[in-house]
């Protein structure tokens, strides 16, 4: 056995785990078993080994850092999308019911790899040499795994927000307002929204479906894109340091790093929405959802359609 | 002009710079930004791939021209994509004076004293056993050791901490500032060229020397520094599958006056730099060196700088040959040498046998077959073989280190002589004295943001008032963000002042007791 069949074998092994690990987070969500979830978690982190013994054997294979491409990058990926999700969502935001979503966007990213860009293990063309690009990509990745956890929480606020207006629209319909005033005010910032799940998901009285409260979606998503933010614009900054040297121009508009600055421009955007011009809730959350699908082009579209001097995608 | 129009006027004025100054003003400049980054990624650029435009143009009529006109095809350099930024630098502006004189402010000083105390998001009481003017000297100097500013008057002590949030987004948000003013001194007095070098040969930076091959700034004086360099080789290295391992030109600068300075290794990655120039490993070719003579006198013995056939789908660059032209106009008339080459013989003769495609990747007895026009040369630039108004009247071919005759009916006997093949260097050559504002200002960006995004700003209120046994400390505090963290930040901060019983003696608890 030797690495490359290593890696091979266990990037199948993850496939299959993070699935499992999907249906059985999903069958918590719809559950509520405490069991469930721990099996969950089991298969989960079983996955996530899998998925780290497959990036590590890869580097072992080609003799250097195993993110060279487009098949490694989204091996990379996926990973620190399950890693990410299990300790800012569940560990951090103490949010349980997030993590289906996540395995589900790491199956996918797994499956787009092995069909659109299997490459076997080789080593570097010379312009991707350089220590710079190494940085960039881990900062990249990093970057792009916590805007796509950020993503997918907003999505999912997005979708329970709605059905909390509509639950509280038939709500006042049915009962007559209380003394105080509406209690709840629609258009009031989430912070300020009663959260009936608290922070800590599944320990609420009211159980309002099966995610938890918009307000908690809300508040992760907004942290986890905040801490993405600024290690983005260092991927950023990093891969212009790297196009001086390779190129001999810091920036040039090449698609992919046009791509990767409207990343950044839509995602400033929606820290700006959230912080100053008091855009909170549904139209800062779109903003945010238009960035994930920008981070989507910028890492599928631009290299796979789009030509340009990025695009190695075949190592 | 009337009176009554000189207010009109500023009242437009103030109008758009008031709403130039809103956040909401910004937040949609930057994403029609975006947007219009979006369009130049989606259509073929001037600046980046010239030839796609065209394929564009010729392939779309309506839309290529309405396209064109619009500048879509230089999105970047368009007056529109200019004037987005325009707006948003002076939104920026607008937003950063009064930010800036604000927090200037708010640091001299010192923090505001709050009378009501129990209004406050979190708010106790504790009890100590000290007197009143004690405990606030003592609670004051608790919170110096957290670090937050504190003001304390008599018996009542207000204290801050964060501002660092709003230095490091002012920070943040200038630094914009000097990243524009890097990009435009860099860009507007700079050049970027190409040098195209054979093995063994000088290039001097002088304008004549990068046969057009150059894009110089709205600002560039025009002066070239006259310094140069010898390529003394280059090295393409390959692994056994065909994978480029590296590619290295060795140079030797020269100053102004041709004397050497130091020899050095440019290679993909590791530019070199000499005379605030600087050199990157760009490509590089074939150049065979062609000594070619008419009735015994020598008209040609410079290599020619050979330019590869693009390579049809499926088969390998490196399969393909090299093509290349020598232009005589001393003759009666022109003469025009096509060049075919062929880097290693086996791979021509493999080709000719059995019709598939061989990588190259060294010279290997190299071969070359050539054609001879004769007629009117329109063009005498060696970069293009174009032979409208030239007569073919025939060609031969030869290997490396040997000779071919050709007769030239009315001219003479042509005699080629094919000594040696090198290779040649493409380098990339460009001058921008922006570059060391654009990363400071990269690394200010950064620097600012962080704290912009991570520090909490927070601010706690002390009164103590004498009660029996010592005195009876009311603390009050808020966060402008964080609030969960802030809450056990208050009472770290309430314990730290009351000591261990503190967070018994909640005000509700006191209301029950008193
Ligand atoms: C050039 C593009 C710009 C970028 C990338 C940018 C980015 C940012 C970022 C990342 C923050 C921190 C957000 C936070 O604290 O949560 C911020 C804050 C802010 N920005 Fe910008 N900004 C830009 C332009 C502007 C402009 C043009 C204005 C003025 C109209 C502006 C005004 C502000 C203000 C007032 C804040 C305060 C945020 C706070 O401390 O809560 N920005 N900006």
């Amino acid at each position: 056995m030797n690495w490359a069949r290593i890696s091979s074998t266990s990037f199948d092994v993850t496939i299959w785990l993070y699935l499992g690990a999907m249906v059985l987070s999903f069958a918590y969500l719809a559950a509520r078993r405490d069991l469930l979830w721990v099996l969950a978690r089991v298969v989960t982190i079983a996955g996530a080994s899998a998925n780290l013994v497959s990036i590590v054997a890869r580097g072992m294979a080609a003799d250097r850092v195993p993110w060279g491409n487009m098949f490694e990058y989204s091996t990379v990926l996926a990973f620190l999308v399950v890693v990410g999700t299990l300790v800012f969502v569940e560990g951090v935001a103490r949010i349980k019911t997030l993590t289906g979503f996540s395995l589900m966007f790491s199956v996918l990213t797994l499956a787009v790899a092995a069909m659109f860009f299997p490459v076997e293990p080789s080593p570097l063309q010379p312009a991707l040499n350089s220590y710079w690009i190494k940085i960039h990509v881990v900062a990249a990745i990093t970057g792009s795994s916590l805007f796509a956890i950020g993503g997918i929480a907003t999505i999912l606020f997005l979708l329970k927000d709605r059905s909390e207006r509509r639950a509280l629209a038939v709500g006042r319909e049915r009962t007559p307002a209380p003394i105080m005033g509406g209690a709840v005010e629609v258009d009031a910032p989430h912070d300020l929204l009663p959260d009936p799940e608290g922070a800590g998901g599944a320990s609420a009285p009211k159980r309002g479906g099966v995610l938890p409260s918009a307000a908690a979606l809300d508040r992760v998503a907004y942290r986890v894109i905040a801490f993405a933010f600024p290690i983005w614009t260092f991927a950023v900054i990093a891969g212009a340091i790297w196009a001086q040297e390779a190129w001999g121009r810091y920036w040039g508009w090449d698609p992919k790093e046009t791509w990767s600055f409207v990343t950044w421009t839509i995602f400033a955007g929606y820290l700006h929405a959230r912080s100053t011009a008091g855009w909170k809730g549904r139209r800062a959350a779109i903003i945010a959802v238009v960035g994930f699908i920008s981070l989507l082009i910028t890492y599928y579209v631009v290299n796979l359609w789009i030509v340009g001097l990025h695009s190695y995608k075949n190592g | 002009m009337t009176t009554s129009a000189a207010p009109t006027l500023r009242q437009s004025v103030a109008l758009v710079w008031r709403t130039l100054r809103s956040m909401r003003t910004a937040l949609i400049l930057l994403l029609i930004l975006a947007a219009a980054a979006v369009i130049g990624s989606l259509l073929p650029q001037i600046p980046n791939s010239p030839e796609r435009v065209g394929q564009y143009l010729d392939d779309h009529e309506f839309w290529g021209t309405f396209f064109f006109r619009a500048g879509f095809f230089d999105v970047y350099g368009s007056w529109w994509f200019v004037l987005i930024t325009a707006l948003l630098f002076v939104s920026l502006t607008a937003c950063l004076f009064p930010r800036t004189r604000a927090m200037i402010r708010a640091v001299r000083q010192r923090p505001i004293h709050a009378r009501e105390l129990d209004g406050f998001r979190h708010h106790a009481e504790v009890r100590v056993g000290t007197g009143p003017d004690e405990a606030a000297v003592t609670a004051a100097r608790y919170l110096r050791r957290k670090r937050f500013r504190v003001s304390r008057e008599g018996l009542g002590v207000a204290a801050e901490k964060g501002v660092l949030r709003e230095i490091g987004s002012l920070l943040f948000h200038w630094a914009f500032f000097l990243l524009l003013l890097g990009v435009i001194v860099g860009k507007g007095t700079g050049f970027t060229g190409r040098a195209v070098v054979t093995e063994g040969e000088t290039f001097v930076d002088a304008l004549p020397n990068y046969a057009g091959q150059i894009r110089t700034g709205r600002y560039f004086s025009g002066g070239f520094t006259g310094i140069g360099f010898q390529l003394l080789d280059f090295e393409d290295r390959y692994r056994p599958n065909g994978q480029a391992i590296d590619f290295v030109s060795r140079v030797r600068f020269l100053d102004r006056d041709g004397r050497p300075t130091d020899t050095e290794e440019i290679r993909v990655n590791h530019p070199a730099e000499a005379g605030g120039l600087r050199f990157f490993q760009e490509g590089f070719g074939w150049s065979p060196v062609v000594e070619v003579s008419l009735q015994e006198q020598r008209l040609w013995s410079t290599p020619i700088e050979m330019a590869r056939d693009d390579a049809p789908e499926g088969v390998p660059a490196t399969a393909m040959p090299w093509r290349g032209a020598i232009k005589l106009t001393a003759p009666e008339p022109d003469v025009m040498i096509t060049l075919e080459l062929w880097p290693d013989f086996r791979a021509f003769a493999n080709f000719q046998l059995t019709g598939e495609p061989t990588s190259m990747l060294g010279q290997f007895d190299p071969y070359i077959r050539y054609s001879v026009y004769a007629g009117e040369i329109t063009d005498p630039a060696l970069s293009t073989i174009d032979t409208t108004g030239l007569r073919r009247i025939g060609g031969s071919d030869l290997h490396a280190a040997g000779t071919s005759t050709f007769d030239i009916p009315g001219a003479g006997e042509l005699r080629l002589s094919f000594s040696e093949l090198r290779q040649y260097s493409v380098f990339l050559v460009s001058r921008d004295v922006g570059i060391p504002l654009v990363l400071a200002a990269a690394i200010l960006v950064l620097v600012g943001l962080i704290p912009s995004l991570y520090v909490s700003r927070r601010k706690v209120w002390i009164r103590a008032e004498a009660a029996p046994g010592g005195s009876l400390v009311k603390i009050g505090g808020f966060a402008l963000q964080k609030k969960d963290a802030f809450e056990e930040e208050f009472d770290r901060i309430v314990r730290g002042i009351g000591g261990r019983e503190a967070v018994e003696a909640q005000p509700e608890e006191r209301v029950g007791t008193s």
